[in-house]
């Protein structure tokens, strides 16, 4: 029974890690209909900028503080130099430019900081787990499993009653509609691709703390996927579940049957198990159902 | 009717002759040059480095022409055509070297050719049993199911259950000697061209054939517009499926052909990041078109030695480059992909439709 606990409460924290990363993907999509590939390596590079400011002397929250602001400007670089001249294109060309970025990005992270794993010295969450009954969970956890419903309700009021908010909301569902109406369809993109890298920015924080940084955190960005098939490609709320669900999924994965397949069962169930679900509900769980015609 | 050109207004006076695939004088010899260079000029006249440039060459069109046939020509996009390779390349393997072949098929030099035709028709089922969502989703849906296909067939069938067979731990290697086809053994670079030219020839004339009969008039209904290509009667789940097995057994047959190639094999020759490589050779070098996936793999391939050439020499002064070349490799890739599609999104192959129009025309253009 202890063990099955502390399945389930590894499976949330963690799952609210992934969710935080499939907040900023589903992000992206709800404002600018763009299928995001390179999201493991929006969120490496997080990780790696906080890390180096921290290992300059940097406090880690002013660390993250700038982050969000390195977020900001490079955001708005790539939505400038890339994205910007396809609004309007096909799909796969969307989404194949993602991927090259994916590539770029990833050659240039290496380029910079190298392949050996970055630890954070001195460690900025304490590693002894807190205790709460038989349940032991270590504060790293904690603290994005927190940040991830607070930034949930951030969003959730932002895109529900603020101006610019509405207007991307707006602007995905019918671009034409919104440029009529006099929304910056350029502005709101940029703005799309700020908050994804600063959300990236966070989660790769978090992440950073837990097992050190290496090229293998962008590996990630790709679990992110099923988390945000589940809860449904446009739904803030449906990334927070759909991320945590695939947390869960993967710890008991795991700790259960790992014993009947031996290996790297935990890294692959998510895929099976999106796999299998996009043949039964391929909108999610809260996700918009278009509807074609010819 | 064989002129050196075809005149103004349409000619034919029988219908073989209207689909006649060399019309004229002029494109036939074209043609028998093309193959004269593929089978005679690079073999013998380039020196042996570049002779292995150019199987790499071929080995990346098989595979691009699979991702082709899926997106460029039925729209079905796929992220995960490495898996299939990866199917075909093992399959292959496990025949050669595990399956108890009679003593008269080995010493025929069958053996191998035989593994060729089972690992296109492995690969090509494993690639149906993928496509079956396509049934039901398309677009961004399809692409979570192909990569769910590699994740699954790579990283976790073939690391870590199809590697272990025979005790060898990660990777498999095959004897010298072991690739035979009929009297020929496959030993050097050359030799591994050929088979290479040979089944890429063929490859790309039985797709091109596929092409223009009634499948490959179907795919392309599908791809334009698969609610309309329903409606005019077309069983769009039988065609998705059928192109997902061609594309499959195009992907075995480049999976068997890289072990003679190597002569070992490991999952990390198949990683995600070569299914994405392959999507990339079809962008540059123009979706929905055959050569157009030449053009691509010779452009990705030279380009990349090409930057090989101009980065080492720089090493002397700057050997960090030399370290991070990898690095360099996937920026210089990603930035192709991205500005292809910015500003060439129509890729190579439109561009020699442009030059070839210009010189239909010339001199005398509009």
């Amino acid at each position: 029974m202890e063990l099955f606990f502390m399945t389930l409460t590894t499976g949330i924290m963690v799952g609210g890690i992934y969710a935080l990363v499939a907040l900023g993907w589903v992000l992206i999509y709800k404002c600018s209909g763009v299928l995001n590939l390179a999201m493991g390596e929006l969120t490496l590079i997080g990780a790696y900028v906080t890390w180096s400011f921290y290992s300059w002397g940097v406090p880690f929250v002013l660390s993250v503080i700038l982050t969000l602001g390195v977020g900001i400007v490079l955001g708005f670089l790539t939505e400038r130099i890339f994205l910007d001249k396809l609004i309007g294109e096909p799909i796969l060309a969307v989404i194949m430019v993602t991927v090259g970025l994916s590539f770029f990005l990833k050659g240039l992270i290496g380029f910079i900081w190298g392949t050996d794993t970055s630890v954070y010295t001195p460690p900025v969450f304490e590693l002894k787990p807190i205790t709460i009954g038989i349940l032991k969970i270590s504060p790293v956890y904690l603290w994005s499993f927190i940040l991830s419903i607070v930034l949930l309700v951030v969003f959730v009021l932002f895109f529900k009653y603020t101006r610019w908010g509405l207007s991307m909301q707006a602007t995905a569902d019918d671009e034409t509609a919104a440029l009529s109406l006099g929304v910056s369809a350029r502005f709101v993109y940029a703005a799309a691709w700020a908050i994804a890298f600063m959300s990236a920015g966070v989660g790769g924080a978090l992440l950073g703390n837990i097992n050190g940084i290496n090229i293998s955190v962008g590996y990630l960005g790709l679990l992110v996927l099923p988390a945000v098939v589940l809860g449904g490609l446009n739904s803030v709320p449906g990334a927070i579940v759909g991320g945590i669900a695939i947390g869960l999924l993967q710890n008991f994965s795991g700790t259960y049957l790992d014993q009947f397949f031996p290996g790297g069962v935990k890294e692959i169930v998510p895929f099976v198990f999106m796999a299998v679900f996009l043949l039964f509900k391929p909108y999610g769980l809260w996700g918009w159902e278009r509807i074609e015609r010819v | 009717m064989s002129s050196v050109w075809l005149p103004c207004g349409d000619y034919h006076q029988d219908y073989a002759e209207d689909q006649g695939w060399w019309q004229t004088t002029f494109l036939k010899s074209k043609m028998i040059l093309l193959l004269l260079i593929t089978f005679v000029g690079i073999p013998l006249l380039l020196p042996e480095y570049w002779v292995s440039v150019a199987t790499m060459v071929g080995y990346t069109a098989m595979g691009a022409l699979g991702v082709q046939l899926l997106i460029g020509y039925t729209g079905l996009i796929t992220l995960g055509h490495s898996a299939f390779i990866a199917v075909g390349a093992y399959t292959s393997t496990m025949l050669v070297l595990q399956f108890p072949w009679p003593q008269g098929i080995v010493d025929a030099g069958l053996a191998y050719p035989i593994s060729i035709v089972a690992a296109g028709i492995v690969a090509g089922l494993w690639s149906v049993l993928f496509g079956l969502p396509s049934a039901k989703v398309k677009g961004f849906y399809l692409i979570l199911t192909t990569m769910a296909a590699q994740f699954i067939t790579v990283d976790f069938i073939l690391t870590q259950y199809v590697s272990q067979i025979g005790g060898r731990g990660q990777a498999f290697s095959l004897p010298p000697g072991t690739i035979k086809i009929g009297p020929w053994v496959i030993e050097n670079d050359v030799q591994v061209y050929y088979v290479m030219a040979v089944m890429l020839t063929l490859m790309v004339i039985v797709l091109a054939n596929l092409l223009r009969s009634k499948p490959g008039r179907a795919w392309v209904a599908i791809r334009d517009n698969d609610i309309a290509a329903e409606a005019l009667g077309i069983n769009i789940v039988w065609y998705k499926l059928l192109s997902f097995f061609v594309a499959g057994f195009t992907a075995g047959m480049a999976g068997a052909f890289w072990v003679c190639n190597t002569a070992a094999l490991s999952p990390e020759h198949f990683t995600w990041g070569w299914s994405l490589w392959l999507v990339g050779v079809i962008l540059i070098g123009g979706v929905g078109s055959i050569h157009g996936a030449i053009f691509g793999s010779i452009f990705m391939v030279v380009i990349m030695e090409l930057l090989q050439m101009v980065v080492i020499p720089m090493g002397d002064y700057y050997p960090e480059l030399l370290m991070g070349f990898t690095y360099i490799k996937d920026m210089a890739f990603g930035l192709a992909i991205c500005g292809f599609l910015i500003y060439e999104p129509n890729g190579l192959a439109y561009r020699w439709w442009q030059a070839k129009n210009y010189f239909n025309l010339w001199p005398f253009s509009y």
